[in-house]
């Protein structure tokens, strides 16, 4: 049907030894979209990042990133998904600048044995110009705040000239008002670079505004499609397990909710 | 005070102590950084199990301890990879399970071999022809494969999780590593010996660790930091008559009580509290 699917998931269920992560999932993502993920803790969004990588597989059903197999995407597939994981603050002494965590995208397109070059250099300061960090350069990395060290890591993922962007929670952590800049960063980038982005949130309202489509995810996938199909009041009172309400005002869809931890 | 340098022995020592304080200094970096100490601590006392048993059997004992340090890793780094245990309980489990070898070996030969403890506390100024060889060969492979894959290396070193996902082959590379920590112990085995070889290994890379907060520049202020210690050890103990082991891990010792003093780090932290 869409010759300009990138990321195919039918009927995909994934294990750890003995937890089912992801049961019976179904989803297509086409090149260029921008869609959020979100559910509770503990609903498998981090292992559906993980699988889009290859990292984890199907136990049944099957994924497809690129037309090619979970199973089977080897580096060089890897090299083409920038990859910004879930992350706690880096240690304050850990001895890396900004400009050498961002090389480190650079790496693996670079293949064996070849050292950076001139051209990788230039590509690191283009990377950082682009999200607003030429002049931390040689700052250390553990001195930046948590919004600093984020934007360091988009870098380290542009640098590899990624078709697919996966961001774990890249807003926890942060004040809000940064959140929001961060978020209007990525869709910028989501927008001019004509990138894939797959973003795992909390904080539905702040990217139901961006996102073309939302996944609501609790093991099984309860509700994929735009932000007003998604933003349901009785499935997210059923996934979060407890009263939600859902606003429309100025056009856009909000949830108000207490607390969004599911409790078992 | 140059016409020490016209004996041969000294001159082997002076080319072996350089390889070695490079080779150390340089993984060390990785060790550090990578919470490996433990591992490498383990590593050694397996090596010195295996020149015992290279004694007692009349093989060559840095051949022997080659094949129990580097099974070692592979043991422990299977346990680790299946789940089965935690690295640093295998690896304490090991500890003691090769220090009894060791003594066990030892208590085999029932004549007491004085050339058995030179493994065990090190005697550079005893280095001989075949011993250098066997340095220089296995330094060159361990610096050699450090420098092919030195990107690989720094980026596991940062984040494994973050350099698998990017397409490095980190799995692999991680055990390359553990397996070129077993190479340098054995490397240094014959001039600091096996209970002070860990010193060699960790200390110079932790003095660079607070002077610099670049990666890079921290390898090669290891490095100089390493070898600098290393033939100072040797000229102290030759103009001094001091064992050379003991005499350059407290040099490299000292080193690092001046680099934490001089710290930029450490001033940062001041700094903030005011
Ligand atoms: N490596 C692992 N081994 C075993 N179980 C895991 C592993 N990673 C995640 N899980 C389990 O799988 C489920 C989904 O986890 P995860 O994908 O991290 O969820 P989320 O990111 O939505 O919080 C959780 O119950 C978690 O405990
Ligand atoms: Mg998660």
């Amino acid at each position: 049907m869409n010759d300009n699917v990138i990321i195919r998931l039918l009927n995909a269920t994934i294990s750890y030894q003995n937890r089912t992560a992801i049961r019976d999932v179904s989803l297509e993502i086409h090149q260029g979209e921008f869609v959020g993920i979100i559910g509770p803790n503990g609903s498998g969004k981090t292992t559906l990042l993980k699988s889009v990588l290859g990292l984890v597989c199907p136990t049944s059903g099957s994924i497809q990133i690129f037309d090619c197999a979970c199973h089977k995407l080897r580096c060089h597939h890897r090299a083409k998904i920038g990859y910004i994981p879930q992350k706690g603050q880096i240690d304050h002494n850990f001895p890396v600048t900004v400009a050498e965590t961002v090389m480190m995208g650079r790496y693996s397109s670079l293949g064996l044995f070849k050292h950076p070059s001139k051209k990788d250099k230039e590509l690191v300061v283009n990377a950082l110009a682009e999200v607003g960090m030429a002049d931390y350069k040689d700052a250390p990395l553990g001195h930046l705040s948590g919004g600093q060290q984020q934007r360091v890591m988009i870098a380290r993922a542009l640098v590899q000239q990624p078709e697919i962007l996966l961001m774990d929670e890249p807003t926890t952590g942060i004040d809000t008002p940064t959140q929001y800049s961060m978020i209007k960063f990525i869709s910028g980038l989501h927008k001019n670079l004509n990138l894939t982005v797959l973003l795992v949130t909390h904080d539905i309202n702040m990217i139901s505004p961006y996102v073309d489509r939302m996944a609501l995810l609790k093991t099984r996938l309860y509700a994929f499609g735009t932000p007003s199909e998604v933003l349901n009041e009785k499935i997210l009172t059923e996934v979060y397990g407890q009263q939600v309400i859902v606003t429309t005002k100025e056009g856009g869809t909000y949830v108000i909710a207490g607390d969004y931890h599911h409790h078992a | 005070m140059l016409e020490m340098l016209s004996y041969e022995f000294m001159q082997r020592a002076i080319l072996a102590s350089i390889v070695i304080g490079l080779v150390c200094s340089i993984i060390g970096v990785f060790v550090i950084l990578k919470n490996l100490t433990f591992i490498g601590a383990g590593t050694s006392h397996a090596a010195f199990a295996g020149v015992t048993l290279g004694y007692l059997t009349g093989f060559n004992p840095l051949a022997v301890a080659i094949v129990f340090s580097l099974l070692t890793v592979w043991i422990v780094g299977y346990l680790n990879k299946k789940g089965a245990l935690m690295l640093d309980t295998s690896v304490g489990m090991f500890y003691s399970l090769t220090m009894a070898l060791a003594v066990l070996f030892i208590g085999l030969m029932k004549v007491y071999n004085a050339e058995v403890y030179g493994y065990l506390f090190g005697s550079i100024l005893s280095v001989t022809k075949m011993d250098l060889k066997v340095i220089l060969i296995l330094g060159a492979i361990v610096l050699l494969i450090v420098y092919l894959f030195f990107k690989e290396f720094h980026f596991i070193t940062f984040d494994e999780e973050m350099a698998k996902a990017s397409g490095i082959a980190a799995g692999w590379l991680s055990f390359l590593l553990l397996n070129l920590i077993a190479i340098t112990i054995v490397v240094s085995l014959k001039s600091v010996g096996a209970i002070l070889v860990f010193a060699l290994i960790v200390t110079p890379a932790a003095a660079a660790y607070q002077l610099t907060y670049s990666m890079i520049r921290m390898f090669s202020y290891s490095a100089i930091i390493g070898v600098g210690s290393s033939v100072a050890g040797v000229l102290l103990s030759y103009w001094f008559d001091l064992p050379s082991g003991a005499t350059t891990v407290l040099f490299v010792s000292g080193v690092f009580f001046l680099s934490v003093i001089f710290s930029p780090k450490r001033r940062i932290a001041v700094n903030s509290v005011d």
